[in-house]
Formats: C-alpha cells, structure tokens, sequence
C-alpha cells in the first residue's frame, strides 16, 4: 500500500494555493498536516478526495493517479475523509448513516434486494450487524435508531468518523476532528484515533490542537503559504525555529501582537468605567 | 375516528381488536366498491390510476428529492405506446400484456433520456426543466400529425384483454388497477427500503457527502428517473386502454401540478402519503360539487389552509405502512 503527494500544485485564478508539494505516506503511521490558517491544508484533502480538481502533479494511491478518478471512484479506491464542519445525513438514523456507506459496494445487488424477499433480509441484517459493530466502537450503539441531526456535536463528529471507516479505507482523512470538542471529548478521541491505526492504513489528521497533533501523529508536515515547510518527527518539529516562527510570527510579531492584547484590555476597561458611571447617574 | 378509539381503548387486547377491525373495515371497503354505482367505480379507478402516478413520481420527488414538474410527459409516453399499438392508426394490434411492459420500458428511456440533462440541477433549475420537458412532449404529440393524430388524438383503441376476458367496465378496471397498485406499491416500498433507497436518501440529504462515502450519483439518479417513469408509463397504458382514446389534452402542465400535489399534501417520500394524497385530491372536488360555481375556489383554499397547518403532508414521512400495522396491530 501507498500513498503520495506528487508535485502537487493547486491555483485558484491567480491566486496559488498549494505550491508543488510532494509528501509520502506511509502504511501503519498517523501523519498530522498543521500550518498556520490559509496555509493549504484543507485543500490538500479536498485534492485527494477528489472535492477539488488538481492543477498539476499527481496524487498517487498504488500507483494509480487519483486526480483522473472521479469523486465517487477515489472513495472506492479507498480514500474516506471527514469533513471540517460535519456533514452528515441529518434525516436519517445513526445507523442509516453508516449502512449508506455500504452502497457503492452492494449497489450490483439492489435489484436482488427489491425482488428477493429472503436475500433483502439477509443483506439488511448483514449490514445491520457490521454497522452496529462499527457503531459500538464508537460508542453510538445506544442512538442508532436516532436521526443524525438530533446527536450532540461531539457525538456528531464519532459519527462522521465512524461512517468514514465503514468502508474500510486505506487512506483516512480527517479534516479538523477536534474542532468544537471540550477537552474531554479531545481525549477520547484521541485514544479512538489510536486504535484505528492499521498496518495497511495510512490516516492523515488535518488539526489546530497542538497537544493532540504532537501525542497522536508519527510525522508531522508543516506547510506554510501553501509549501511544504518542514517534515518529521513531532520532538522534531517543536525543536525547529523556522515552525515556530511560521505558526508562532517572530518575536517581533509576537511583540506587537501582546502590545496590541494590552492596548484592547486598557480600551475594555476604559468602557466598563464609563458604562458604570452611566448606571450611576 | 380510529384514533380515538384507539385511544379510549387502554387494553392491549382491545386496540388490537380496534386496530384488527380498522383493517379489516378498509378491505370490506375496497370489496365493496364494485357494487357501489358505476359513479363511485370510476371515482375509485380515479383514485386508484393518480395512486400509481404519485408512487412513481413520488420515487424522485420523495426518495431522491428531485422536484420533477413533467412526470405527466411518461403518462402521456405510455399512454400513447398503447394507443399506437392496438388501435387502427396504423394497423397494428399488439395484446395488452405486450404493450404494457413495452410502455412502461419507453417510459423509462424517455425517463433516462430527461435525467441526463438534469443531472447536474437541482432545485428550482430542475423544477423548471423538467416543466419544459413535459411541455415538449406534450407540444410534440400535438404537432406530429401524421404519427399521432395530432389535436384529435387517438380513437377506437382497443378494449384491453386478458386472456379471453375483455376489459370494458370500470369495475373490471378497477379491479386491474387495484392488483397494479398493489405490486407496484409493495415494489416500490421495498426499495425504499433497499441499498437503492437508502442511496437516494443519502443524495436528498447531501449530495456530495454522499458523492464522498462513494455512491455513483449519476447511475442512482438516473435509476430514480428511469423507474418512477416506467411507472408513469404503465399508468399511462392503463389509461389508454380504460379511455379507449388519447388526444394531448390529458397531458397538460395540470396533470403534472395534480400529481405534485397528491405527493406533497398526502406526505413526501412515504406511500401511505401518496395513497391519502391522491383520495383526498381525487374525492375532495367531487364532495364540493354542492357549492358548484365555487368549487374550484373552495378547493384551492383547503389546500392552501392544508399546506399551512400540516406542511409536513398529512402524513408524516416515518409513519410507513409497517409503522402503521404496528400501531394498528400491536399492543
């Protein structure tokens, strides 16, 4: 199994978005993609996933070039995501979330289905009985009769993540898992994504939550502007300056962005007197 | 009335006796209508045939929420099928259960044939080309004098048969159209309830998510077009051969907005919907034949006053037939 990123570049007009980047994957391993905002990171995975086309390169999975499949080939091929602001298929059940996941596979037999009473029972309760599998992991077995819109966000996320791995890929994107989640929610998701490592499963972690990123990925690639900054370990990257000042700014930068915190908290203060002074009078 | 009885009745044993009942009053319902007058048979066979349209369109509209305002262009495609086979206007005279399946397969081209271009809309931009298209069909079958009589149509179509029995009467009719329903309708709720259905759902819901976990939109799509208009076909020849005549005139935009309607006041994606839909919208005008020249208007307002306080349709999509035996049968 293998996965890379091959000279790859992606404009917007003039604008250049990715700036002929190449990355290896591989098999077994959690790779993180941090940067700072607009550094590119969510349209590499919209790349990969097929949701943008490419500009040049390749984007390579055993060997075949994924930007020439369409959205719904590289799916299966093998590349699940999760989206950054959770989509989900809101009017259906939990469980129907994740037993959609199993169209593209079964889709040969619908008609079997519609006309083989005795085969459509046997194919619902296969499906049933994998999802629910998958649903237990994932701590969702007790909503799966529940539609997807009414979870709670954190429960929404385990969903998304759950219905991406229904499939089984051996590539899994997760574009900003943590986001919106409390920092309990951050540790149980992070002892899930560890469990989800495979030997032929390459899982890439999109993510804004350094602690996370630095204790769950093997590699971390840090892209800046849209290029590819620096590679490698995460003792590795906390030890280079150039990361730090990418994500960080400079000391001067940083400087001024403390100058201007100070300057905010004297103007609020300012307004709470004046507020009180109005009360008074 | 059921409900409260239902209601009142705390015992398990006795709602399910009340739920027996309440099932068994609509089979002796359906038995009775033939020997009710010939009125009430050809309302019933109307029902019935607006029945069969709204669970064919009601797979694009409902399953795969795809707003389709030219479903009556398959009606009128079926329809025609069986007029031009087994009729004088041109000799030919193909039995009924040949052409049947013959219109109902032109349907589902024609259906394919509508779908590839759409592709890509979705929404009002659909909503409006799809009205065009059954436009066009029905402004071709107007101006193709010479294949399809033009505005006077098709006449002396042959009275179908089956076996050596000839379908004239409405009664006979209506007990075709109840079978036809009834397949139909059990088809069509098991794929609703199949990986196809399940496929459809998830592009209503979100369309490129569902691109994402892999599923062939295109394919799936086409596969709800392809099939709500074999369905509208096979209405259609049912008709012809129930009229014994066909002109363009019964495939204007109306029939198209009629059918919309069945689906969207009985309840969107749910059978049970369509069938109340479509014996509210088929027996509502006749019971307000007493207020004559107000009818239609009275008819308006009580779909609008419908829409407003149940927008949900009258039947809610989750309450399915087999919610409904539960709630009727079980304690």
């Amino acid at each position: 199994m293998s996965f890379a990123f091959d000279h790859v570049s992606k404009r917007f007009g003039s604008v250049v978005a990715i700036d002929d980047v190449s990355m290896t994957f591989e098999p077994g391993l959690i790779y993180a993609i941090i940067g700072p905002n607009g550094a590119g990171k969510s349209t590499l995975v919209n790349m990969a996933a097929g949701s943008y086309p490419v500009s040049s390169g390749s984007i390579l999975l055993n060997g075949r070039k994924l930007e020439r499949l369409k959205k719904h080939q590289i799916s299966r091929a093998g590349v699940a995501r999760t989206y950054q602001n959770i989509r989900l298929f809101d009017q259906m059940t939990v469980l129907e979330n994740l037993e959609v996941a199993l169209a593209p596979a079964e889709m040969r037999h619908a008609w079997r289905e519609v006309l083989v009473p005795i085969y459509a029972g046997q194919a619902t309760a296969r499906r049933r009985a994998t999802c629910l599998r998958l649903l237990e992991e994932f701590g969702l077995a007790d909503v799966a009769g529940v539609h997807a819109e009414l979870l709670p966000y954190g429960r929404q996320r385990m969903l998304e993540i759950a219905r991406a791995l229904v499939a089984e890929p051996s590539v899994l994107l997760l574009d900003e898992p943590a986001a919106g989640l409390n920092s309990a929610e951050t540790d149980a998701l992070k002892l899930r994504l560890r469990r989800l490592r495979r030997p032929n499963r390459v899982m890439v972690v999109i993510e804004h939550d350094m602690d996370l990123v630095m204790s769950l990925s093997d590699r971390i690639f840090v892209l800046h502007h849209g290029a590819l900054l620096f590679h490698g370990t995460p003792a590795e990257v906390q030890a280079n300056r150039e990361v730090q000042e990418a994500y960080l700014g400079t000391d001067d930068d940083l400087e001024s962005i403390r100058e201007l915190a100070r300057h905010r908290r004297a103007e609020r203060g300012l307004r709470d007197q004046a507020g009180a002074v109005r009360h008074q009078a | 009335m059921a409900s409260a009885l239902v209601a009142q009745s705390r015992s398990p044993v006795g709602r399910r006796l009340v739920g027996a009942l309440a099932l068994a009053a609509v089979l002796v319902l359906l038995l009775m209508v033939p020997h009710a007058g010939l009125y009430y048979v050809r309302l019933a066979d109307d029902v019935l045939i607006y029945t069969l349209l709204g669970f064919g369109l009601n797979l694009v509209i409902g399953y795969a929420g795809l707003l389709d305002l030219g479903f009556v262009a398959f009606y009128a495609v079926g329809a025609y099928t069986y007029a031009l086979l087994a009729s004088p206007q041109f000799g030919i005279h193909l039995p009924f259960l040949v052409i049947l399946p013959i219109g109902a397969a032109l349907a589902a081209c024609f259906g394919i044939l509508l779908g590839i271009p759409v592709l890509p809309l979705r929404g009002d931009y659909l909503a409006i080309v799809t009205l065009g298209f059954g436009e066009i069909i029905r402004i071709l079958l107007n101006n193709m004098d010479a294949v399809t009589g033009g505005p006077q149509g098709v006449m002396m179509i042959d009275a179908p048969r089956l076996a050596d029995y000839a379908l004239i009467s409405p009664r006979s009719f209506y007990w075709l159209l109840l079978g036809l329903c009834a397949v139909i309708g059990v088809l069509v709720l098991r794929l609703e309830n199949s990986i196809l259905g399940k496929a459809w759902a998830a592009i209503r819901e979100d369309q490129d998510a569902a691109r994402g976990i892999g599923i062939d939109t295109v394919r799936v799509k086409l596969a709800a077009f392809a099939i709500s208009a074999s369905i509208g076909g096979l209405a259609g020849v049912i008709f012809a051969s129930f009229q014994r005549y066909v002109s363009p005139e019964s495939f204007t935009f109306n029939e198209s907005i009629l059918i919309v309607l069945i689906i969207v006041i009985g309840g969107v994606g749910n059978i049970l919907g369509v069938i109340t839909g479509a014996v509210a919208l088929i027996v509502l005008p006749e019971l307000l034949r007493g207020v004559a020249q107000y009818r239609m208007m009275a008819f308006g307002f009580t779909l609008a006053a419908l829409i407003i306080l149940r927008p949900q349709g009258l039947v809610p999509r989750s309450f399915g037939p087999v919610r409904l035996l539960r709630w009727l049968l079980a304690s």
